[in-house]
């Protein structure tokens, strides 16, 4: 068999991850998106996203990706991966009209013989819906980590594949192209892959969900929850990958997303969703621990502090700033003066319009009283909490994902706060 | 959660308040005027809301530019029984029939933390009410009366457990404590006093409402401190107020230890630069007035 032509159609965060690791896999790959603007972008190599090693992927295997926004073009292929972003709103909902556009567009456009794969977060449901006769429709779940998606489309664990009928053997191009990857292949009927991907999701909530609310125990009864981690996570039953890191809430939406989902079908068909709407309370109640000690450590006892921020991007090694614990905390800091930075999100992203645009890390901390670290950036991290201290007026600093060196703050006098610690 | 329609602060062209003779009323009177608001200060002497009569005398008083606080209820010291329930639902009611015939501009409806299970121990906004006694269920039941008025924009405070000079109710707290230290050289506390409770001084509740008033605020917000402290912290504190020795008494334990937390982070996000009055420091105020009353 000749090596398969893959398609991916839809160059949003997951389709232009994906396309580009097949590519750099060895594959050829015909990328399309009807968006002729986006695509010309995408020609000149100007990516409409941040990820580590992406933009070195795009140059390296040029020769070998095709971005285009003729959909006639996907005849060539013989594998369709069919993956927009699926947007999110507010309240966690997906709005699934342009999956459904994308995908009667693949549809109409593919051969007959082509593998339709759709790799987008759908609910339960979803494609055994979109099946038409005669043509050959799977769904294939997407794992992708916001910072880490080019290492997880690189070397996936394993692939979780929906099928009509899991005991019949894939098709040679779609196994070809999987199989590039040398991990286990996971066929399960549509629903069980569908729910899979939210089962997933659920398991890293639960967790995020236990080390919240323990770190916060742990911050009043004086324990610490970094010295709790490591027993943990030699338990087998846990694990040394487990999320047990204490954070701001979930964010980013694709958790979200599923928390909604699951509490949508509970309550449709009238199961049990308490535990997860008790991770949402828990989520968005962490969320604001930095609005919480910022008023008990400063607002409430200071006239017209000015206060930095580091960090605008939900997470580290990303551009977005869906759900962003940082934005929310801007967003009650409208009567203050507020320096932030960010290495990759402009400050006009926030919702503050006193905010102060600074051009580095330690221009945000000039003469502030308080410095919040709300994104885990690596090159935070590399910040001397001498000159931190040197820069600031005040000596507060909320560092909730212990990005900087505790040891090295408080020898530079610093009055340093984070999660999982007693202050 | 609460939402300001006035996103800077903005004066009401008048403040009508119900209840303004009380412990309450008589502080967020005294803070409106301090703003320069006109006020009409209605005390239960001057008009009876619980009278059928009251609606028309109302509907005659209100203007729709106005902002009514209604603060006027039978507390539970007047009664817990269902006679006082239907009283205090009759007071409402004129009040809502008043404001659907003249409208107004803003209503703050004062609500209590009894409309919260007494066994919740972590509340906030979101928190289900859910009373157990006819007093909580006046309250919760006047909150839906009120937000079924329709174009009013409404807000409900839910204040826990007040204190300050001129209270003259005896609630278990710490102006009870005051009296007893005061009157008898001892404080008596329900077993250790080991309860934890958010004790809010009156000023910041009435600074708190009118904060509400100068934004036009909507929805529901506790008010709270957010800081909880036992009932025998609260007794020392009161107890460090006077120059002699004043005991403080446990009792065997009638019932099971229950405590009492406020997050209020809804609170800080609507007024991020507001300072509550410590309790440490509200209990020194509230001793020294006293003692200069006396």
């Amino acid at each position: 068999m000749n090596t398969p032509v893959i398609g991916f159609a839809g160059m949003t965060h997951l389709g232009l991850v994906s396309g580009v690791s097949a590519s750099e896999k060895g594959f050829s790959v015909i990328c399309f998106d009807p968006d002729a603007a986006r695509v010309a972008a995408l020609v000149r190599c100007e990516l409409p996203i941040s990820e580590p090693q992406l933009d070195e992927l795009v140059a390296k295997n040029a020769n070998r990706l095709k971005f285009t926004a003729a959909a006639t073009d996907l005849s060539a292929c013989d594998v369709i991966y069919v993956a927009p972003d699926v947007p999110t709103d507010d309240s966690g909902r997906s709005d699934l009209g342009p999956v459904n556009v994308l995908l009667d567009s693949v549809f109409a456009a593919a051969r007959k013989d082509a593998v339709i794969i759709l790799l987008s977060q759908v609910p339960p449901g979803f494609t055994r819906g979109r099946q038409r006769p005669g043509r050959i429709l799977y769904y294939q779940v997407e794992t992708l980590i916001f910072g880490r998606a080019v290492e997880r489309a690189l070397c996936p664990e394993r692939y979780i594949v929906g099928c009509t009928d899991p005991a019949q053997p894939l098709p040679p191009a779609y196994r070809a192209f999987l199989s590039t990857h040398d991990c286990p292949i996971l066929p399960m009927r549509y629903e069980s892959a569908e729910i899979a991907k939210i089962s997933i999701n659920m398991c890293l909530v639960a967790s995020l969900s236990v080390a919240n609310t323990l770190a916060e125990l742990c911050e009043n009864i004086g324990a610490d929850w970094s010295e709790i981690v490591p027993a943990l996570k030699l338990d087998k039953r846990i694990g040394r990958h487990s999320y047990l890191a204490p954070g701001l809430g979930i964010a980013g939406g694709n958790l979200e997303r599923d928390l909604v989902t699951v509490c949508n079908f509970a309550d449709q068909y009238g199961t049990d969703a308490g535990v997860v709407r008790a991770w949402v309370a828990n989520s968005r109640h962490r969320r604001d621990w930095a609005l919480r000690t910022l008023y008990r450590e400063i607002l409430s006892r200071m006239d017209d502090p000015v206060i930095a921020v580091l960090g605008l991007a939900y997470k580290q090694d990303t551009h977005s700033v869906k759900n962003s614990p940082a934005l929310a905390l801007l967003e009650h800091l409208k009567p203050f003066h507020v320096r932030v930075f960010d290495p990759v999100v402009p400050a006009s992203a926030t919702p503050n319009p006193r905010c102060h645009a600074a051009k580095s890390e330690l221009d945000a901390c000039d003469g502030a009283d308080v410095l919040a670290v709300m994104t885990p950036w690596q090159q935070f991290g590399r910040l001397d909490p001498a000159r931190i201290a040197q820069r600031l007026r005040g000596k507060m600093v909320l560092d909730p994902y212990a990005v900087l060196n505790v040891t090295a703050c408080r020898a530079a006098g610093l009055n340093y706060l984070t999660l999982g610690v007693q202050s | 959660m609460i939402t300001h329609q006035n996103g800077q602060s903005q004066k009401p062209t008048r403040v009508v308040l119900f209840g303004a003779r009380g412990f309450i009323g008589s502080a967020i009177r005294e803070q409106i005027e301090v703003q320069d608001i006109p006020v009409i200060a209605l005390t239960s002497a001057e008009l009876n809301l619980a009278d059928v009569a009251a609606v028309g005398r109302l509907v005659a008083l209100l203007k729709p530019s106005d902002a009514v606080v209604m603060l006027a209820a039978l507390t539970p010291d007047k009664g817990r029984d269902i006679a006082t329930l239907m009283k205090n639902l009759t007071m409402m009611q004129s009040v809502c029939a008043a404001i659907e015939k003249s409208a107004c501009a803003h209503l703050v409806y004062f609500s209590s933390d009894a409309v919260y299970d007494t066994a919740v121990s972590r509340v906030t906004e979101d928190t289900p009410a859910s009373p157990q006694d006819l007093y909580g269920v006046m309250h919760y039941t006047r909150e839906i009366m009120a937000r079924s008025l329709v174009k009013v924009p409404v807000l409900v405070l839910r204040p826990t457990l007040i204190y300050g000079s001129d209270d003259t109710h005896n609630s278990y707290g710490p102006n009870r404590f005051r009296r007893a230290a005061q009157n008898d050289g001892k404080i008596t506390l329900f077993g250790g006093g080991e309860e934890t409770r958010d004790h809010v001084h009156v000023d910041d509740v009435a600074a708190l409402t009118v904060r509400c008033l100068l934004h036009q605020s909507t929805g529901t917000l506790n008010v709270a401190t957010g800081i909880s402290k036992s009932f025998l912290k609260a007794a020392e504190l009161v107890a460090k107020q006077f120059n002699r020795n004043i005991e403080i008494i446990s009792t065997p334990r009638q019932n099971p230890v229950t405590h009492r937390h406020y997050d209020v982070t809804n609170l800080i996000k609507a007024f991020p630069d507001f300072r509550f009055i410590a309790v440490e420091e509200g209990i020194a105020r509230v001793h020294k007035k006293a003692m200069e009353a006396t």
